[in-house]
């Protein structure tokens, strides 16, 4: 265990490495960061004076290196916009993006994890065929229109939840449904087929032979089989609604991290971008790491292989 | 078709689950993407109107099911008075054009890592997986949206981004297949014989993981048609006046609450397009490799 | 059948979400508004969005205050001032003000305030507000004297607008960063709360001095929220979670007025929409450099049918480079009418017959944009179109890489020429022209203080960036305004909606 733990924080520590590298180039493909940093009314004198300040005039790599040591110290640089580091701009708006993140995972999971025990135990019934719609709907539905939509019929029409902002739980309701919603369909998937594989394994026929009753089979054994894929499924789909939060956060006007990341994209705040899409990745890298070691933990077979 | 040794009552289920409910949404699904193409590709000879012919003095005109409409514009015009009905069908062009453009270019990315990584293993196996995590990691949608901030959007420049962000799928996929494959007494004979590998690759894996291909490639198109949309929602994806169907929800979503037709009309067409897609790919996963449902 | 529920659905919601009245506002007497953008910080030398000039009529006090209707530079925190001679200005300030804070206001708050300001090392936004004076002196408690650089013929207006006082003690201390948290001022509205880039809550100064020409507030308390989507502001109206927006587009705002619900206003800004040219050649050898195809191309946009179908409002079609408004500018110069077939017989004189193909850069109202690529079109003339977010808009025209371009200015709400055509035409980042005639002409209006001298050299600019067309100016711009029936509010041309003249009604 402690062997495969060390492998796969040695590879997961290599990922954050290539991604820091990734997000760094960023900011060389746009324009040169010393015109943009310099602002509107700067002289050429100005921008020279930045350049040789920030040392832009040194080699990529020697910069990389300087920016990634400044980058594990917990410093992302400055915003071109705001007065203010990029890490703790990012650490201010991160607690809303990470609260709706949770939300919209433990509405994910309420939803697809029971229809799709549903589904695998009545195949083919009407409730296996509404999840089946729910899940081909939710891949196919944009979700800023789906979120505009919700926004319409509950809060204009019929008045129920307040339409934008963060102030209470209720403001949450809609953008957790919207973001949630997105992550359903492939958690119920793969619930189903993981209830539908254990079901039809020895061991649950085995149990079934000796008269244990259906509920205990299905929830005791079964399912605890069928989750463990689901675990580190979630922790994936977790990962991925950190970006798909732009678009909810920015019609619902939440303010954390998506919206950030949205607002720093038309202002050209580049260092900001490049700050959060490397936050975005770690949180992916860690959550991926700590899904492995637990389905390794689970499941015995992984970390012999 | 999945393991049949085994009596489950369950477990033969799960072919007839496809077989009834599935398949009918292959056929389904099918005849839409179908229809679409159609539209695509006879787009001149049966739009009413020039998709780019503007009129300011008809503006917004509404569809004729709508009591000030009128049959010369069946589904209305747009804020610029250009015909709804004509850019609808111009547009499926481009949203197909995207979706099938991001497709090949991911298509082939990650064809090559997938089949080189399965099929040699060791070192190169090690370095696809590796990338494939890289790439996993990545927001797709914020990096996409930076890019197209920096580089300026235009209908190049958004098949070519979302051709390089999405073909982690096909990746992970084609390596367990050809891994799978590799495996098989038949290769093993065509390598005993002393083809080359290319040739192996060629004759004996492709034609073996095509299937897969196929599916997977329906899905990342239907994939990459969403995400050019969300892209146009915040204003960074084609250029007008470029009648793509995401570029219309944008230009249509100022005008919702009050004339939610011009919204509604090319987000169903973007739903059906994309549903179909789906039901089509899932479809066809469904009948020829059932155990690869994830 | 669930498609066939949509339609009606959304098309009912309204109807229903209208029916209703707000229920925030007047009864906590609270306005909600709502702002589309952030800030990036509150403190006015460090934000350059007008939302950032609104705050900052609202929370401070300049030297002077500009009567946005008469234009007429009315005593505020000065009581009276002179012109010692040309480059030097003296002022008698107010007695008895206090800042929000107990802070009594004196003299050494007017030289803080400027000599902080003239330091370019303090790095305050933007440079040009700042940088005309050497420095301020303290000729007494209540008399200081701003010494110019040289002669700044727009020194009142700047004085009048965005050059405020800041506490001096309190500044020292805490700095732009204790600012934008708890920014202090003289204004009519004391802020109480910062959420920064959320909401900022403020209440009605009772302190406020009585002999300023803005007037005490009248409504007790406002909060300003972002909301950066326009149907999630649209649904906040609605719903009566807000009480005030503006920026609303001209058919949505056409929509909210028919219906009858909410207040609409309509007024024209200061903001002008224009195409740059590439005329000498700085991005490339193009069409653009021919006198003959700008001409062509002035003549084939339809400004007219644009204005009437697109920007409607109070907005017209301009004729030179400025808005009609600002001191200096006149519609006296070579004009251009629509005229799709005159524009084909110059293209065709300068040797493009068959028309050309174009890169063309727009970074805003993609519509009319659109709408002129379609009259370019219609002349022969063909477009590579790029949209771009502002700031890689701006990079782009700065970088001298657009040969052809469709932006807007709104000269920071200045009323003077020197604003706008000496901001695009004498030499700048902007200039595409460079012509010495003009720039020449611009200096000559920029650096005098004799109004007739000004004049003279401005309309002589004028008159021959319109007969060149080195950039061809198309329609001033207006903002739409919805807000609750419970409120009186009038907005004015210069885009700053003044939230201390509204009333409850």
């Amino acid at each position: 265990m402690l062997y495969y733990s060390l492998k796969r924080f040695a590879l997961a520590l290599l990922v954050a490495l290539t991604v820091s590298l990734i997000s760094f180039s960023l900011l060389y493909i746009s324009s040169d960061p010393a015109i943009a940093m310099a602002g509107e009314t700067a002289t050429d004198a100005d921008i020279e004076a930045i350049r040789q300040l920030y040392g832009f005039d040194r080699p990529i790599l020697v910069q990389y290196f300087d920016w990634l040591q400044r980058a594990l110290a917990g410093d992302l640089g400055q915003s071109y916009y705001f007065r203010t580091n990029v890490s703790a701009l990012i650490a201010e708006r991160l607690p809303t993006t990470m609260t709706l993140g949770v939300t919209a995972i433990l509405f994910a999971i309420t939803l697809a994890v029971p229809l799709g025990v549903a589904a695998a135990i009545r195949p083919n019934s009407l409730i296996d065929r509404i999840a089946l719609f729910l899940s081909v709907m939710g891949q196919a539905l944009p979700s800023f229109w789906f979120a505009l939509m919700l926004i319409v019929l509950l809060s204009v029409n019929l008045r129920l939840l307040p339409t934008s902002g963060s102030d209470t739980w209720l403001h949450l309701v809609m953008p957790t449904v919207v973001l949630g919603y997105y992550a359903a369909p492939a958690i119920m998937r793969l619930t189903r087929t993981g209830m539908l594989e254990v079901l039809s394994t020895d061991y649950i026929r085995t149990a079934r032979a000796k008269g244990l009753r259906p509920p205990v089979v299905l929830f005791k054994h079964a399912l605890r089989n069928a989750i463990i894929p689901v675990v580190s499924l979630a922790a994936v789909q977790f990962g991925f609604m950190l970006g798909g939060s732009i678009v909810v956060e920015t019609i619902f006007a939440l303010h954390g991290a998506g919206f950030l990341a949205w607002e720093s994209i038309t202002r050209n705040d580049l260092p900001t971008v490049q700050g959060l899409i490397l936050v975005f990745s770690l949180f992916y890298i860690v959550l991926t790491f700590f899904a492995d070691l637990i389905n390794a933990w689970l499941d015995p077979r992984i970390r012999i292989n | 078709m999945a393991s049949s040794s085994k009596s489950e009552p369950v477990k033969i289920a799960a072919p007839l689950w496809g077989r009834s409910l599935r398949h009918q949404g292959v056929v389904i699904g099918a005849l839409i993407v179908a229809m679409v193409v159609l539209i695509a590709l006879c787009a001149p000879l049966i739009a009413p109107h020039d998709p780019y012919y503007q009129d300011l003095l008809a503006r917004l005109k509404p569809p004729v099911w709508d009591d000030r409409g009128s049959w010369d514009h069946i589904l209305g015009t747009d804020h610029l008075g250009r015909d709804y009905l004509s850019r609808l069908i111009y547009g499926a062009r481009i949203s197909l054009l995207i979706g099938i453009g991001a497709a090949l270019i991911s298509g082939l990315i990650g064809t090559i890592m997938g089949v080189m990584a399965g099929y040699f293993g060791g070192r190169v196996d090690m370095v696809v997986t590796f990338l494939i995590t890289v790439r996993l990691s990545m927001p797709v949608v914020l990096v996409a949206l930076a890019v197209v901030a920096i580089v300026g959007g235009s209908l190049q420049v958004v098949i070519m981004v979302l051709g390089l962000l999405l073909w982690d799928r096909f990746a992970v996929v084609m390596r367990s297949s050809t891994l799978q494959i590799r495996s098989m007494d038949y290769v093993a004979a065509a390598q005993a014989v002393g083809c080359s590998t290319t040739r192996v690759l060629m004759t004996e894996i492709m034609p073996n993981v095509v299937n897969n291909l196929i599916v997977i490639a329906t899905l990342e198109m239907a994939h990459a048609i969403i995400l050019e949309a969300a892209l146009s929602f915040l204003g960074l994806g084609v250029q007008p006046p470029l009648p793509s169907w995401g570029l219309m929800v944008s230009e249509g979503k100022d005008m919702m609450l009050f004339e939610p037709w011009l919204i509604t009309i090319p987000g169903v067409a973007l739903f059906l397009l994309v549903l179909s897609i789906n039901l089509l790919g899932d479809g066809v996963r469904d009948i020829t490799a059932p155990e690869n449902r994830n | 059948m669930k498609r066939s529920y949509k339609m009606p659905l959304v098309t009912v919601a309204l109807a229903v979400g209208l029916s209703s009245g707000a229920y925030a506002g007047k009864s906590d007497d609270t306005l909600n508004i709502a702002f589309d953008r952030e800030l990036e910080s509150i403190d006015n030398y460090y934000n350059t969005a007008r939302e950032g000039i609104v705050i900052s009529r609202m929370v401070w006090d300049g030297l002077l205050y500009r009567d946005p209707k008469t234009n007429e530079y009315l005593p505020n925190l000065a009581t009276s001032f002179k012109w010692v001679d040309s480059t030097t200005l003296q002022f008698d300030l107010r007695q008895g003000v206090k800042f929000h804070n107990g802070e009594p206001f004196d003299a050494d708050d007017v030289v803080f305030t400027l000599n902080y300001l003239a330091d370019p090392a303090n790095g305050a936004k933007p440079q040009n507000n700042v940088n005309w004076w050497k420095n301020a002196e303290k000729l007494g408690d209540y008399k200081v004297q701003l010494n110019l650089k040289t002669e700044f013929p727009a020194a009142l207006e700047f004085l009048s607008g965005p050059i405020v006082m800041y506490p001096n003690e309190y500044y020292s201390k805490a700095g732009p960063e204790g600012m934008a948290l708890k920014p202090v001022g003289t204004g009519p509205y004391q802020v109480t709360s910062v959420e920064p880039g959320k909401r900022y809550r403020m209440k009605k100064y009772d302190g406020y001095h009585a002999g300023s020409p803005k007037g005490k507030a009248s409504i007790g308390n406002i909060v300003i929220r972002t909301i950066a989507e326009s149907n999630t502001q649209l649904a906040e109206l609605f719903s009566g979670g807000i009480d005030w927006i503006w920026k609303v587009k001209p058919d949505q705002a056409e929509r909210i007025k028919a219906q009858g619900q909410f207040t609409v206003k309509n007024s024209s800004t200061m903001r002008i929409g224009y195409l740059n040219f590439d005329a000498s050649g700085r991005h490339s050898k193009n069409p653009m450099n021919d006198v003959r195809v700008r001409r062509a191309i002035a003549h084939a946009i339809d400004r007219e049918g644009i204005v009437k179908a697109l920007v409607k409002g109070e907005s017209i079609v301009v004729d030179s480079l400025c808005f009609p408004s600002q001191f200096g500018c006149t519609s006296d110069v070579p004009k251009y009418d629509y005229n799709p077939e005159k524009a084909k017989k110059l293209l065709a004189e300068a040797g493009y017959p068959n028309g050309f193909e174009t890169p063309f850069l727009a970074y805003r109202n993609r519509d009319y944009a659109e709408a002129m690529i379609s009259n370019l079109n219609a002349v022969g003339i063909t477009t590579k179109f790029e949209y771009l977010k502002y700031a890689a808009f701006r990079d782009k025209v700065q970088d001298g890489a657009s040969p052809f371009n469709f932006g807007t200015w709104g000269s920071y709400s200045i009323n003077d020429v020197s604003a706008i055509t000496s901001h695009f035409q004498k030499g700048t980042k902007d200039d595409y022209a460079r012509d010495p005639e003009v720039i020449k002409q611009l200096e000559i209006g920029d650096t005098s203080v004799d109004a007739k001298v000004r004049k003279d050299a401005y309309k002589a600019a004028l008159t021959r960036i319109a007969d060149q067309a080195y950039m061809f100016p198309l329609w001033s711009y207006n903002t739409n305004y919805a807000f609750t029936k419970d409120v009186d509010f009038t907005p004015t041309p210069d885009e700053i909606p003044r939230f201390f003249t509204a009333t409850w009604k």
